[in-house]
């Protein structure tokens, strides 16, 4: 091969790389990163627990909520001799949930604790919190028409191997009303034990003294 | 020059390619055209990974996923060989972890935004690559006010 026959074949060679280089920046032009949009769907879910409830599972083994309807009792009876006598009486519930559904653990203490808990799910930045309130009548009545104003109950706030601060705190009703029992942050699951007391300052005729609380929570 | 100074300059010489190689590499990452690509569903529907929340705000992922036949277009390097990453930019509405399954043509995977993963390499024997992936995306939910699009790529890097 001369020298001179190199020149043209050169040239191809070269002509060939301008045109394969064109193709890629063709194709590289022509490319544009894939979209797929990420939809939030039915994000919100709310959970409260007052006494009993429901879990498929422990939530850390996939547990998922479910809906109980049951009405939980909390009691207290009295003898004749300390009616009225300033001497708080504790009171029990016939609820039976002790373990947590988060984990299964033992968190409350039956029946001198009701268990209350539960948690709120929102997507996005968090906001307010979700604020559990309770409805309460002015006074828990008997057969015969006699009261007891709702106030003389008192809840004490704890819950087995928890830190002092309850997201449920301790209170005392209000005689007709609705008040604030706790509030719960987006996304976290919160609980709290309710040892329940009666504090007997009222003299009261004998009998059977019901009032229904009704627990309502309200997310943002 | 002495063997021991052949050796010296051998080895720098070495040294040298060794520094310039990577970024010769680099400059020759292109984008592959996926406009083939189709999704069998319109978006991602998100749900809460687990339904109940931890006790504290950890764990709040949402998982989604969605299904893609993907069709890259790499007559480019026909006869050639190659190595294929998927892509997902750093992007809003903050960090994504991405998952994948295939059905053999690619690599199954996992990645965090930010980074890229290989799905394929060797040798380019077809202008056009398909295979049906199923993505999973996951969001932490405090991220994801409301539908954000994510975007990821498929890269060659020739070679």
């Amino acid at each position: 091969m001369t020298p001179s026959g190199r020149g043209p074949r050169r040239c191809r060679e070269t002509l060939r790389r301008l045109i394969v280089g064109a193709v890629l920046l063709a194709a590289a032009g022509s490319a544009a990163p894939y979209t797929a949009t990420l939809t939030p769907a039915a994000p919100q879910e709310i959970y409260l627990q007052v006494g009993v409830g429901a879990f498929t599972n422990n939530y850390d083994a996939g547990g998922q909520p479910q809906i109980n309807t049951t009405i939980n009792t909390v009691s207290t009876t009295l003898a004749v001799g300390v009616v009225g006598n300033g001497t708080a009486q504790a009171m029990t519930t016939n609820s039976t949930a002790a373990q947590s559904y988060w984990d299964g653990f033992t968190f409350c203490t039956v029946p001198a604790q009701l268990y209350i808990g539960g948690f709120f799910r929102t997507t996005g930045t968090t906001t307010a919190a979700a604020q559990v309130t309770a409805t309460v009548p002015a006074a828990l009545t008997n057969a015969s028409g006699n009261s007891i104003p709702f106030s003389q109950i008192s809840w004490v706030s704890s819950g087995i191997a928890d830190p002092p601060t309850e997201p449920f705190p301790s209170g005392t009703f209000v005689s007709g009303g609705v008040q604030t029992v706790g509030s719960m942050a987006s996304n976290t699951w919160n609980e709290s034990c309710w040892a329940f007391s009666y504090s007997n300052t009222v003299v009261a005729a004998a009998g059977t003294y019901t009032g229904a609380v009704l627990y309502t929570m309200t997310a943002p | 020059m002495s063997t021991s100074s052949r050796r010296a300059a051998t080895f720098f010489l070495a040294l040298a390619l060794t520094i310039i190689w990577p970024a010769d590499a680099r400059a020759k990452t292109i984008i592959i055209d996926d406009s083939g690509s189709q999704a069998l569903e319109p978006a991602v529907t998100m749900r809460w990974k687990s339904a109940a929340p931890a006790r504290s705000a950890t764990g709040n992922l949402m998982i989604g996923t969605t299904t893609i036949r993907v069709r890259i277009n790499v007559m480019p390097w026909l006869h050639h060989s190659g190595h294929i990453y998927l892509a997902l930019p750093v992007q809003k509405p903050g960090p994504i972890g991405l998952s994948w399954t295939t059905q053999g043509r690619f690599l199954p995977g996992q990645l965090v935004s930010g980074n890229r993963v290989l799905v394929y390499a060797g040798p380019i024997t077809m202008p056009f690559m398909e295979d049906t992936l199923t993505f999973q995306f996951s969001v932490n939910g405090a991220l994801l006010g409301r539908s954000v699009p994510v975007t990821y790529r498929f890269e060659m890097d020739e070679g």
